[in-house]
């Protein structure tokens, strides 16, 4: 429950509960201590590395998949009666949604790193006698992006987001000896430093300003002030530099530069893990912080300031990406950009969570977080099959050009129907799993009378529809008479199952998938309800309080609406 | 005359560290450069933080938050210096403006 108890006694140690309740955060510790004594008790072996992250991820997954099924388990630990108001950690079904779509991703890049090794490339790419050290960082920033999606504490923010990023700088540079990896991890180090202290300043003063690091009472404390005299140009600029770190993650713009460059120079594994992953948890946090800190606004002129300035940003990320992604002939180059544009088309679900409506208990679940659990969901498949695809070409032509796919059909039939469904996909066609996942964030934002976003959506989905062809077409009608493709037999079998995966959650899973969806979105549902009151049996007081604000809502495209 | 310090000058050298910090970080080319003006930023931060604590607050958080930030600090320059000698490795030079193959 969202009790504001306070605890009589000043020194709090959490009980039994409350560790349980971080079981996948332990179980990630533990992989990333087990990964190091492996190494110790049976030596270098990246096969044993390998396994022991490929267990830990699972563990981490089953642990976060038993809490989906726990009874009443839509609040935060650690906010038993005996517990502090201000927890460091939350755990909640959103969280655990994510923690279980990072350990799965992470379970399954591992599988694709281990395709890798045996892919006969030169040992300095590869680098099989530095295994331990991968798993060691690779499992680190899965720790990281885990912790990110279950905090609101400033301090634990700034420590997830270090958690996720110094690791991923390390395996992005992995790759000695070769000139991009070189460069990329220098872009990626610089720029994720220069954010990060950014976000760090700009945490302090809030802190300055609001006496606490708890997100939840500076929320409260920033709708007091703007109740009474409107918002500040401090809390603005704090804001501003606060959110520019998580933005940075989600490679908004203008915070995206480092992303094309990044995934073009880290080995392909990387790619993968990055353009899911980290998108994924930055999205997740960027959704929980801007929820906890507006959920007691009032004024709907600053509502309507930080919507519009959110869903400017999404329009700016989704168009940009897309834009971009045109005269690109590197495909993980090409594919970068289009994660910038679905970070962008996600974006827009984060730009509509203040509607008020979306506060009320007749609605399954709020639309937009609800949409953004089922668009990460599919879109972790997609991308995860489409670079599985660039990888298997890549390791037997040594090319990641678009060139090197010239005549697939004939090469590789079964890489060519893969890649087809995982490109419509990305571009939104049904059957695909891409359909529903846009289907439903256009449902979202047209419940939120954003019209003018849903349009953005659209034209970019048109936009986008050219260049993912453009890979159908050199794949399907453009033949050099390249040899054929001798792609394992397991990379083949990994890659059907997740075409028949997004197959599935564009038609007989689509049902299902929406109710996970809206099963692991309520859990946060709970906080965007004014924290003094019942979460379960307020449905009368919120719409009371939610009518004023309806009126005055959409930025810009409501009246168009109605 | 003797000024009693109080928040506000630590605040205005916070601030000046700050500008100093980003004019560093948008100035220099060189990655140690830019490195050392994340630094200054960050210990702009941390007196934020100190200050804050002392004069605002009264509870411990930015004491502990700036120790953290210390150590943030201390694993972002190792693991940057790393990554720093593996680009002079391959390139021969840490000039960013080097750094240029990744473009488009």
């Amino acid at each position: 429950m969202l009790a504001s108890t306070t605890t009589t006694n000043p020194i709090w140690m959490p009980g039994g509960d409350e560790l349980a309740y971080l079981g996948p955060l332990w179980a990630l510790v533990a992989t990333v201590v087990a990964v190091l004594l492996g190494a110790l008790a049976v030596g270098r072996n990246w096969r044993v590395s390998a396994g022991i992250a490929t267990f830990g991820g699972l563990l981490t997954a089953w642990l976060a998949y038993r809490g989906f099924s726990q009874a009443g388990f839509t609040n935060w630990a650690g906010m038993t009666p005996s517990a502090p108001a201000a927890p460091m950690l939350v755990a909640d079904q959103f969280s655990y949604c994510f923690i279980f779509l990072i350990s799965v991703f992470m379970v399954l890049v591992t599988g694709m790193w281990w395709l890798g090794q045996n892919a006969g490339l030169p040992e300095h790419l590869t680098r099989k006698q530095d295994s331990t050290e991968f798993f060691v960082l690779f499992v680190g920033s899965a720790f990281g992006m885990s912790l990110m999606v279950s905090t609101t504490n400033l301090l634990m923010i700034i420590l997830a987001v270090e958690m996720a990023s110094l690791p991923s700088y390390g395996i992005t540079a992995f790759r000695k000896k070769h000139n991009l990896a070189a460069e990329a991890s220098l872009k990626y180090v610089l720029f994720g430093a220069i954010t990060s202290a950014i976000m760090i300043y700009g945490a302090s003063l809030l802190y300055g300003q609001y006496h606490t690091l708890d997100l939840a009472a500076i929320g409260r404390q920033i709708a007091a002030e703007t109740g009474q005299s409107g918002p500040t140009v401090l809390m603005g600029v704090s804001l501003v530099a606060f959110m520019s770190g998580i933005a940075f993650k989600v490679s908004a713009v203008p915070f995206h530069f480092w992303c094309p460059d990044v995934f073009e120079g880290a080995s392909i594994e990387i790619t993968t893990w990055l353009s899911v992953a980290s998108k994924a948890a930055g999205l997740g946090l960027m959704l929980r912080v801007i929820a906890v800190l507006t959920c007691n606004l009032s004024s709907p002129d600053t509502l309507e300031y930080v919507s519009l300035a959110i869903a400017v940003m999404a329009a700016i990320t989704c168009t940009w990406g897309n834009i971009s992604a045109f005269r690109q002939t590197n495909l993980k180059r090409l594919l970068a950009f289009s994660s910038i544009a679905h970070a962008g088309y996600m974006l827009m679900a984060v730009a509509i969570i203040w509607h008020p409506e979306f506060g009320q208990t007749d609605m399954p679940a709020h639309p937009s977080f609800s949409a953004l659990v089922f668009y990460i969901t599919v879109y972790l498949m997609m991308n995860l099959g489409a670079f599985g695809v660039i990888a298997l070409v890549y390791w037997s032509t040594g090319k990641e050009t678009i060139d090197a796919f010239n005549g697939l059909a004939r090469r590789s039939l079964p890489l060519t129907i893969a890649m087809v469904v995982f490109l419509f996909s990305l571009v939104g066609l049904p059957p695909m799993g891409g359909f529903f996942a846009k289907w439903w964030l256009l449902y979202a934002l047209w419940e939120g009378n954003v019209v003018w976003l849903i349009l953005v959506a659209v034209f970019n989905t048109l936009i986008s529809l050219y260049y993912y062809a453009r890979i159908a077409r050199a794949m399907i009608f453009t033949d050099d008479g390249q040899p054929t493709v001798h792609a394992p037999i397991s990379g083949q079998a990994a890659v059907t199952v997740c075409a028949i995966l997004v197959l599935l959650t564009g038609t007989l899973s689509a049902g299902w998938l929406k109710d996970f969806s809206d099963n692991r979105s309520r859990g946060l549902y709970a906080i965007v309800r004014p924290v003094n009151q019942e979460p379960t049996a307020n449905d009368q007081l919120d719409n009371d309080g939610s009518e004023e604000k309806i009126a005055e809502f959409s930025p810009d495209g409501g009246s168009e609406f109605e | 005359m003797i000024l009693a310090v109080g928040l506000n000058h630590y605040l205005v050298l916070s601030a000046l560290i700050f500008s100093l910090g980003v004019l560093c970080m948008a100035t220099k080319r060189n990655a140690i450069g830019i490195l050392i003006g994340v630094e200054l930023v960050l210990n702009a931060a941390n007196i934020n933080l100190v200050a804050f604590s002392k004069y605002n607050a009264g509870v411990g958080d930015g004491h502990i938050f700036a120790v953290f930030v210390i150590l943030l600090a201390a694993a972002e320059a190792a693991l940057a210096i790393a990554i720093f000698m593996n680009f002079y490795n391959t390139l021969r030079t840490i000039d960013v403006d080097r750094g240029d193959e990744l473009r488009g």
